[in-house]
């Protein structure tokens, strides 16, 4: 039963990887005119741009493939088929019209600092929200809970990049406590240094507290499911047996009470990645949202689309990596039973 | 020998409940004594308090209720502990050491995400014990309430049905060797089957385990199978008490006799016993004189206005009726006729 | 609870009507019927939960800006006052003025139409593809026509949809606020859809729908009967949190400088104060704030509103459905995507 849901969810990841290619395909023929039309433009200017003489339609149809993968003149199966082969089994995303240097190149040097911040933000958005929607549940009805709910609702409708705004206006511009942008500071040298270390956490900490704004939407549902847990059987028994208080709170409440956020926080992944492009920009965080954002300001296609296969990778595979590890949490997943 | 034949003293225990319509005495002034190694049944219809009576044994009622009055614990050895005012860690230590309890839940009393072998094990962690032999002997225990130790060990609750859910409860409830197990509606939610066979099960486990079991039910031909002596509630206090025979052949409260009336026959077990006219009574209002008047045949003024205190009927029988030893004709049982005829010959 | 109770009883005797024969209810009787159950006992618990009444407040309050406030205030232009005016002098424009001179409150007034548009473009395509791919596949459980839209619906949860909506935004720079509403509503979908199903399939199962199924009644017609009033819990409050969603967005893209600044929006207006340095010119400050603000005051009202409609329905559900165990609201659902 564990493996058929796994293979099930294998597919589905791996599906999800060929829609998206097949979008990027499409989203190039769908531009307004077809890609060499609608590349000519930009081609042109560059050329113009880099001194270059007049070109002929062939010689353009050969830049677009160079660029893009789609090859122009070719049937659309052909130009599918090469298009996607490309990408799989060379895993080449075309060349950055703008900076003359391959996709994959300019987003894996990215990469990193994308993953970084991302990753940190959701630890901090979904620790916060469990931590907090626990506390409300065992103070239920207190002075704490009550304003703690206004808060998180007023908190919920707040847009994380206002938050990131107002960070930056609070801690970076008033108080001077954090840089305001950029991933390191010039001054110091890279390498494995404490400078160096330090300045690239001091420029990642409002980044990630204005991205993890995104998980806090769990804390209600945490304070709804603790409270619903600590009115079990289960737990009754747990503490007329004379368990530790510490054990109590974490295998028996925090435990069954975070299971049911799993998936919540599995989706939550894809938001929070997306929510990269509009933070990064804020903060001039050079990550893939940051070139992402350039290659739109740019008409730089290839980039863009690379961008957006690129994310949906790095989605797909937190969210396999998220399925695999559910069996362990929850023991009643082998059981099968797509419980809806 | 000095060991005392009491196990547990409750005196003046009252349980009571703030409610926004005012105070909800759920036991109200009881006395009552448990025997050692005697298996005790409270009995009485669904909100008549025993539940709370059987918690508060434990120092467990649920909240926000509050426990007032005395219940002292005797141990086989050692002084005497009174539970109602026990520290939080001498509490931890108390539970399931001295005194274990199976209630109704059982079949949500397990954490879902946990084996059953991890439910042996944190106990055992969390009282200090010798975890490889605790654990040898939950294997015992689960053997001797016929379930596979190797099976049961590695499973989740899911994958156990109702009946070896409550047999690995009762095994578990036993692992710390406790004096005392305080069973609440055990059999609830089990089919008749398994009722019997995990009564006839609680028969074994006491003799081999010398257990002071005290079991609570509404069950009253369950109880007759496995009792020694009865205890009866009615309206948040004990009306009547006395060993099993004497309260089967020779009850002496109206209330009682009623009861028994009700069921039909003494092996068909019945849910509700609401077949007795009038209403249960309400937590909150306060009760003039006795708290059956109001539903019972024989009352007069002057149940409606004093309480009658316990009365000694005969040794340790005792009823709380003025007039108990009316009580028996103006009662009447099916086939007490012949049940008379047979007890007087 | 009267009216639950005369629902009921309704209910009750359309089953025994069609048992022996079935006549139509009279239209008029039908609707009032309707207006009842999913009007006016809502709005009469709506009452008691303050989210609710305060939520339908702000929302109203937006409405009126939207419809009379137009044409109330002028529509703004430059050079109208004073450019960088204060905010709290002058009752012309109470809110200041931008470096145009144009009055701030008006700005944010003659956006909200826009806005509106969006949101309901938005959310009549999330909603109706939610509708249709759930019912669908609930009616058809276990076909292939399930399998593939169910594979579908989890392919589009997993792309990321922000780095999506970009890169459509990029390609096709819409202008008509409609159409950003409906590119925004795409990825939309996917959580409502899957509630929709598993409504379809819960009320299958139940019991009174096994015996209206046995008295000789078509599962089409009892779905019809009992669907509405069971889904429109969560579309109600998945409209709202679709809104709130499709204004983060939209708001942020426009701040972002994505999308074509053809008419005013409040994301224009952030934009441009920000990319102005507002954030270091006190006198620039209130440019910003204002708009932040108002997509905040928006927000709260949506989310107020779906909390206070998610306890209103939760309260009709429990006393009509007693017996059914869903202690999931439907609040939770449509959390995890409402994020973003």
């Amino acid at each position: 039963m564990a493996t058929n849901y796994l293979a099930k969810r294998f597919g589905q990841a791996i599906l999800t990887l060929v829609a998206t290619i097949a979008l990027s395909f499409v989203l190039y023929h769908a531009m307004p005119g077809s890609p060499t039309e609608s590349l000519k433009n930009v081609i042109l200017s560059q050329q113009a741009a880099a001194g270059g003489s007049t070109v002929n339609i062939e010689r353009l149809n050969r830049l677009v493939a160079l660029y893009t993968n789609v090859q122009p003149d070719q049937p659309l199966y052909v130009q599918f088929y090469q298009y996607f082969s490309s990408i799989i089994l060379e895993q080449d995303l075309g060349t950055s019209i703008y900076e003359n240097k391959p996709v994959t190149t300019l987003i894996f040097e990215r990469i990193p600092w994308s993953m970084f911040i991302s990753v940190y933000a959701m630890v901090v958005g979904y620790s916060l929200s469990v931590l907090i929607g626990a506390v409300m549940a065992f103070k239920e009805k207190s002075r704490f809970d009550s304003v703690s709910s206004v808060v998180l609702i007023g908190l919920n409708s707040v847009p994380y990049y206002i938050v990131g705004i107002l960070l930056i206006y609070f801690f970076a511009i008033q108080m001077s406590w954090f840089p305001y942008g950029g991933r390191v500071s010039s001054s110091v040298t890279a390498g494995f240094n404490v400078p160096f270390m330090r300045s690239i956490v001091m420029h990642a900490v409002l980044p990630i507290f204005s991205m993890s704004m995104l998980g806090l939407g769990g804390a209600l549902t945490m304070r709804g499911n603790s409270v619903r847990v600590l009115g079990e059987d289960y737990l009754r028994v747990a503490k007329l047996r004379g368990l530790r208080g510490s054990r109590i709170a974490t295998q028996y409440v925090g435990r069954n009470a975070i299971l049911p956020m799993y998936t919540q926080f599995m989706i939550g992944i894809a938001g929070v990645f997306s929510s990269a492009v509009i933070v990064e920009q804020i903060f001039s965080y050079p990550g893939v949202g940051l070139l992402m954002y350039n290659a739109i300001q740019t008409q730089d296609y290839p980039l863009l689309m690379g961008s957006l296969i690129i994310f949906t990778t790095v989605t797909v595979v937190a969210i396999f990596i998220a399925d695999l590890t559910y069996g362990f949490i929850d023991p009643r997943i082998s059981a099968g039973a797509d419980n809806e | 020998m000095s060991v005392r034949d009491e196990i547990f003293e409750i005196r003046n225990l009252d349980v009571s409940f703030e409610l926004n319509r005012g105070a909800s005495r759920v036991v109200r002034d009881v006395d009552l004594n448990i025997h050692r190694e005697e298996t005790l049944g409270i009995v009485g219809e669904s909100g008549s308090g025993k539940s709370m009576l059987s918690s508060s044994l434990l120092n467990a009622v649920v909240e926000p209720g509050v426990c007032s009055g005395e219940v002292t614990y005797y141990p086989q050895d050692g002084d005497p502990i009174s539970v109602l005012e026990l520290s939080e860690s001498e509490l931890k230590r108390f539970r399931w050491e001295e005194v274990a309890m199976v209630f109704q839940g059982a079949m949500s009393s397990l954490n879902p995400v946990m084996r059953v072998r991890a439910h042996f094990r944190e106990t055992l962690q969390d009282h200090n014990r010798d975890i490889p032999a605790g654990l040898e002997r939950a294997r015992e225990l689960l053997e001797s309430v016929y379930l596979d130790p190797d099976r049961v060990m590695d499973a989740y609750p899911h994958e156990l049905s109702g009946g070896m859910k409550q047999r690995a409860l009762i095994a578990l409830s036993l692992i710390l060797e406790p004096e005392v197990l305080v069973m609440d509606e055990p059999t609830a939610a089990l089919d008749l089957l398994m009722q019997r066979s995990i009564v006839a099960l609680l028969d074994d486990l006491q003799e081999e385990h010398d257990l002071t079991i005290v079991f609570i039910t509404h069950d009253l031909p369950l109880l007759t199978k496995l009792a020694d002596r009865l205890t009866v509630m009615y309206a948040f206090g004990i009306i009547e008490n006395g060993t099993v025979d004497e309260l089967l052949y020779n009850s002496s409260h109206p209330y009682t006799r009623a009861l028994l009336a009700a069921t039909p026959d003494l092996n068909v077990p019945v849910d509700e016993m609401h077949a007795i006219a009038g209403s249960k009574p309400d937590p909150v209002d306060r009760i003039e004189g006795c708290s059956y008047h109001p539903r019972c045949p024989i009352a007069d003024e002057h149940c409606r206005s004093s309480e009658p205190p316990m009365a000694t009927v005969n040794g340790t029988h005792e009823s709380a009726c003025f007039y108990h030893e009316k009580a028996r004709e103006a009662v009447p049982l099916r086939g007490d006729s012949k049940q008379e005829g047979a007890v007087h010959e | 609870m009267n009216d639950q109770e005369s629902d009921d009883k309704v209910d009750l005797e359309e089953l025994f009507d069609s048992s022996v024969e079935h006549e139509p209810t009279p239209m008029g009787e039908r609707v009032r019927r309707t207006a009842d159950l999913t009007l006016v006992a809502p709005a009469r618990v709506a009452l008691t939960d303050w989210r609710a009444v305060v939520g339908t407040l702000i929302l109203f309050g937006f409405f009126l800006a939207g419809t009379a406030g137009v044409v109330l205030v002028d529509r703004p232009t430059s050079g109208d006052a004073p450019i960088l005016a204060p905010p709290f002098q002058n009752l012309n424009y109470i809110l200041g003025t931008d470096t145009f001179g144009q009055p701030i409150g008006a700005q944010l007034i003659h956006a909200t139409p826009a806005m509106f548009k969006m949101i309901f473009a938005g959310a009549v395509v999330s909603i109706g593809v939610a509708a249709l791919v759930g019912l669908l596949s609930g009616f058809m459980r276990g076909t292939v026509v399930d399998t593939v839209l169910m594979s579908v619906t989890d392919i589009v949860i997993t792309i990321p949809g922000l780095p999506l909506v970009i890169v459509l935004m990029a390609i096709f720079a819409p202008k008509n606020p409609y159409v950003v509403g409906v590119l925004l509503g795409l990825d939309n979908w996917p959580g409502l859809a899957r509630t929709v199903r598993s409504q379809v399939l819960s009320i299958r199962q139940e019991s009174y729908v096994e015996a209206s199924r046995i008295m000789g009644l078509s599962t089409g017609t009892i779905l019809r009967r009992d669907l509405l009033g069971q889904l429109m819990p969560y579309i109600t409050i998945n409209s709202a949190l679709a809104s709130r969603r499709i204004i983060f967005e939209s708001v942020g893209l426009y701040f972002l400088g994505i999308l074509p600044f053809t008419t005013f929006n409040w994301g224009v207006l952030m934009n441009l104060a920000y990319k102005g340095g507002a954030l270091n010119r006190p006198q620039m400050l209130h440019w910003l704030i204002f708009p932040m603000v108002t997509i905040f005051l928006m927000s709260f009202g949506l989310v107020l509103f779906s909390q206070g409609m998610d306890s209103v329905f939760n309260v009709r559900l429990r006393a009509r459905h007693a017996s059914t165990t869903s202690d999931n609201s439907a609040m939770d659902q449509g959390q995890g995507d409402g994020d973003v």
